[in-house]
């Protein structure tokens, strides 16, 4: 399994690691946690 | 989120730029209404609200914003909002519509209470904004902030200068009542927009070292000291390319390069996040209004000799129909000549002309090299001298 990666807050910058990250190493096991109800929004 | 409000989006899917399911699709695990309690570096895990542990190799801190309240009774009243995340909106959208709203309260005149007295107006609401100052976005000088505020009374916003908020109550006519130190108001819904933070509870509780500016120092690349934390966005500091320093400028622009920087990172890539100039610009009824670099405040502060220069002039070719007065000031370096900064307020061509120099700012470029820039001229959209040539030489003449 790949490295474990947690990421805290679904925001513009949260949403862009884990787009990133998955793109760049599939291997990798990404976890995004967002206290809200909603992801990643054109603000 | 304030177009979305006053009904210039209407579909509010259009704002969602991924769903959850869009990134599980694509293997990445999202929990939502999910809270973090605690970071337990220790044991190399997040400890969830309710109990569950996660554990991570890695970790990123995207913990955004948390916007300031006065401190008042009664701030949390129902139909007293902020406006900071999407459910923020969808709340504020349904208690327009819900409640007949024919009044509204803003108190605070940064970007959100700009924006957000175009969309409350557009609406057909009466509204009235509170500000502890006098003149509104402090981001510019008071040259362009009286523009701004001509612009909000032109357009019925009553605007109350040096305003102390005391209390949000019941009202009598109208849902709640503000008290001030100068007077009562009354309105069916307050919106407190006196600015926000960043959010960094978690970072201090895991000890990792906050700049001046209270957000969270990384390197270049999005890297806390920490090993393996790295953090993105709104919570951490930006370096600035002009002034040299760590500075926080919440936006979102910002967040998604960092982001990107720290995925690419994370994935295994090699990358830096090269910096901002701190542009930035909003639009208010018909008024665009931008700035980038730094002011003369900002520029003594950071060890520069400023000098500036206010150029009234065209937002097109003088001669066409439909040209709109430009305002543009310059900054600059009285030691090098450098450009440091600018600012433009005008119906039109406020915006482009300081993406240009935002630009000329990220290059480093001195008044004599702006001032011959080779801009794409044609009279719909400039004069043969552009205003951004007229204004370097101008104020090249006064160095």
């Amino acid at each position: 399994m790949g490295k474990r990666v947690v990421i805290i807050g679904a925001g513009a910058g949260g949403a862009s690691v884990a787009a990133e990250a998955q793109r760049g190493a599939p291997s990798l096991s990404i976890t995004m946690i967002e206290q809200r109800a909603q992801v990643s929004v054109a603000a | 989120m304030p177009y979305y409000i006053g009904d210039v989006i209407k579909e509010e899917k259009k704002l969602i730029a991924r769903t959850p399911e869009k990134f599980r699709e694509t293997g990445v695990e999202v929990r939502i209404d999910t809270r973090v309690e605690e970071v337990d570096e220790k044991a190399g895990e997040v400890r969830l609200a309710g109990g569950a542990r996660l554990p991570y190799d890695i970790l990123v801190l995207g913990t955004g914003t948390t916007p300031l309240m006065p401190g008042i009774p009664g701030e949390d009243r129902e139909g007293v909002f902020t406006l900071k995340k999407f459910t923020d909106a969808l709340r504020i959208k349904a208690w327009l519509r819900e409640v007949p709203c024919r009044k509204a309260i803003i108190i605070g005149a940064g970007f959100i209470g700009m924006e957000m007295c175009e969309a409350i107006r557009n609406l057909g609401i009466e509204t009235q904004l509170f500000h502890r100052g006098t003149l509104p976005v402090n981001r510019w000088d008071p040259e362009f902030s009286q523009v701004v505020l001509d612009e909000l009374r032109m357009h019925q916003v009553e605007f109350v200068t040096d305003a102390e908020t005391k209390a949000v109550e019941a009202g009598k006519e109208h849902r709640l009542r503000l008290v001030t130190n100068h007077g009562e108001a009354e309105a069916d819904m307050i919106l407190m927009a006196v600015g926000i933070r960043p959010e960094v509870t978690l970072a201090k509780q895991m000890g990792l070292p906050l700049g001046k500016t209270g957000a969270i120092r990384v390197n270049f690349s999005q890297k806390t000291p920490r090993e393996g934390v790295y953090a993105v966005g709104d919570c951490c500091e930006s370096f600035h390319r002009v002034s040299g320093r760590w500075v926080n400028i919440p936006l979102g622009d910002i967040a998604n390069k960092q982001g990107r920087v720290a995925g690419r990172n994370i994935g295994g890539g090699a990358m830096i996040f090269p910096g901002i100039v701190g542009a930035q610009s909003f639009k208010v009824f018909d008024l665009e209004v931008a700035a980038t670099g730094l002011d003369e405040r900002e520029a003594a502060q950071s060890g520069f000799h400023p000098v500036s220069m206010l150029s009234w002039g065209n937002a097109i070719a003088g001669p066409m129909p439909g040209n709109t007065k430009l305002g543009l000031k310059l900054i600059a370096d009285r030691a090098t000549g450098k450009l440091l900064g600018a600012q433009a307020v005008g119906k039109a061509g406020a915006v482009s002309r300081i993406n240009t120099l935002s630009a000329a700012l990220w290059a480093g470029l001195t008044l004599d090299d702006v001032g011959y820039l080779d801009l794409a001229y044609a009279p719909p959209f400039g004069g043969s001298w552009d205003l951004i040539h007229i204004a370097a030489q101008a104020l090249k003449r006064k160095l």
